[in-house]
């Protein structure tokens, strides 16, 4: 398999604090690669790293062998299209309807007309199974609900890549359950994407290969196999620490 | 000896500084290059504009109330009641105007624009606005800013003119001053330079409002108390900075005109 997406060595750090002291992955064409870690990792910080939202210290990032890290922020909008990001909460624009919501993208990097939109809008909401709230506002829908209209947000686009920062926290199982058939309908499409994300069973459900970052570095990069049966320390104590939580 | 804090804080000042020319840059080159948002900015236009008319006029119209009212009684006793109308329609124009207006804008658009923009930035609706290829700046700081900048001058000749409405309706009750002389001294006082005046201070004012409110907007942590913080600092810093800059305007705009 070809690496689509190439992370090589980065460093990054919060007001002298370092988050990440070196870390390196690939991410293969059609692959879902979980990324794991403890609570204050930098899982997230990685991830907005990826398409320019956090600007890395130093390293490089290669998205279909070009290097992309050093972009200027407005040379990112193109790859932002190729590469979406679905926030942990959603970050549904509060003054716009959920239409008004999916229209945005939609409006802003294609020539589709108003019937079009609505189509494409139609279809995506069905991907996530809410046909129906189309008009409602973020504030009208439970969490579960926002993070799928988020998701379905970032989806609408048809980008390469779909960055997930814990598409499933603080949800009841029917709705992490709802989130992960999505994950997997886009996986049988053959999208690439990266799963950063603390529920184990949903990592094992969706990931063909986990990444564990721990102490600013890779503490593991395998497949799900290779995991179970690691006698790294490190891994064995996340995955007590995690079975505790 | 300077302390190492007051160091760090007069360091963090200019880097604020610094921060906010970066934005106003920015977004100076944002607003002449696609794309445009022109409904977005009619919607500021007639939130920021439309939405202040009636307070801007109020207060101007009490204000040459009372500024009349004052000179009326205070020129009195110099036998120089006629001059009232000179004096109140200079003032208001140069001065009072822009000033009251900018200073309301301030307190009653800067807040609501950085209280606005620092909930977006705190539930990360910024973040998606970049994640979707888009640009903050673009989407949310040029719309407010133009529609400042064009709604602002307009206010305060508004203001100034209600202002001039009050003066005239007090001149003639409290001081018996007819409304033809009223009228005919304001226009001898009154000249191009005045309006003109006005119009570049509210403009300039309208920058300083608008860009220190989104920057700080853009800039806010810690929750919903960041943002209630936020909104305090943003009518404080541009209060403050109006009343400075407005010093250097006059001196800047009599040395051009007048001189």
């Amino acid at each position: 398999m070809s690496a689509i997406l190439e992370v090589k060595n980065i460093h990054k750090s919060f007001e002298g604090t370092p988050i990440h002291q070196g870390i390196s992955f690939n991410l293969n064409e059609n692959e879902c690669l979980g990324l794991l870690g403890r609570s204050g990792s930098g899982k997230s910080v990685l991830l907005r790293s990826l398409i320019g939202l956090e600007r890395i210290d130093g390293g490089e990032i290669y998205y279909r062998g070009n290097r992309i890290d050093h972009l200027k922020e407005e040379d990112f909008f193109k790859i932002r299209t190729q590469i979406s990001y679905s926030f942990q909460n959603g970050a549904l624009f509060d003054s716009m309807n959920v239409y008004e919501n999916l229209a945005y993208p939609l409006r802003e990097h294609t020539e589709y007309n108003e019937n079009e939109i609505k189509a494409k809008i139609s279809n995506i909401l069905q991907v996530v199974k809410l046909e129906d709230k189309e008009h409602l506002m973020p504030s009208e829908l439970s969490g579960g609900m926002q993070k799928r209209i988020g998701l379905a947000r970032s989806l609408i686009l048809n980008p390469e890549i779909i960055l997930y920062d814990e598409p499933t926290a603080g949800l009841d199982p029917k709705n992490i359950e709802n989130i992960v058939n999505i994950m997997l309908e886009l996986k049988k499409a053959n999208s690439s994407s990266i799963f950063v994300t603390h529920d184990m069973p949903a990592a094992m459900e969706v990931c063909d290969r986990i990444v564990i970052i721990g102490e600013g570095k890779v503490q593991f990069n395998g497949t799900k196999e290779e995991m179970k049966q690691s006698d790294n320390p490190y891994i064995q104590d996340f995955f007590i620490m995690e079975g505790k939580a | 000896m300077i302390s190492q804090t007051r160091v760090s804080k007069i360091e963090k000042s200019f880097l604020k500084l610094g921060q906010i020319t970066i934005l106003a840059i920015d977004t100076f080159k944002a607003t002449f290059t696609r794309p445009f948002y022109y409904h977005r900015m009619l919607e500021q236009i007639v939130e920021i504009g439309i939405g202040s008319a009636l307070i801007s006029g109020t207060i101007g119209f009490v204000i040459g109330l009372v500024m009349t009212l004052q000179f009326g009684h205070g020129l009195a006793s110099f036998g120089g009641t006629f001059y009232v109308p000179s004096i109140v329609s200079v003032s208001l124009m140069r001065e009072l105007a822009p000033i009251l207006t900018s200073l309301l804008v301030a307190g009653r658009i800067g807040s609501g624009i950085t209280a606005e923009l620092a909930s977006m930035n705190v539930s990360q609706q910024i973040d998606a606005i970049r994640a979707l290829g888009t640009s903050p700046i673009r989407v949310l700081v040029v719309p407010r800013v133009v529609a400042a900048f064009l709604s602002l001058p307009l206010l305060t000749i508004f203001s100034a003119f209600m202002g001039l409405i009050g003066g005239l309706i007090i001149s003639d009750t409290e001081f018996g001053i007819p409304y033809g002389f009223y009228i005919n001294k304001v226009l001898e006082y009154l000249h191009f330079y005045d309006v003109l005046s006005a119009m570049i201070k509210s403009a300039v004012f309208s920058l300083i409002i608008t860009l220190v409110a989104t920057y700080r907007g853009f800039n806010t942590k810690e929750g919903t108390r960041g943002v209630g913080n936020s909104t305090t600092w943003v009518v404080v810093t541009s209060s403050i900075a109006i009343l400075i800059s407005d010093f250097f305007l006059s001196k800047l705009l009599i040395f051009i005109f007048l001189k």
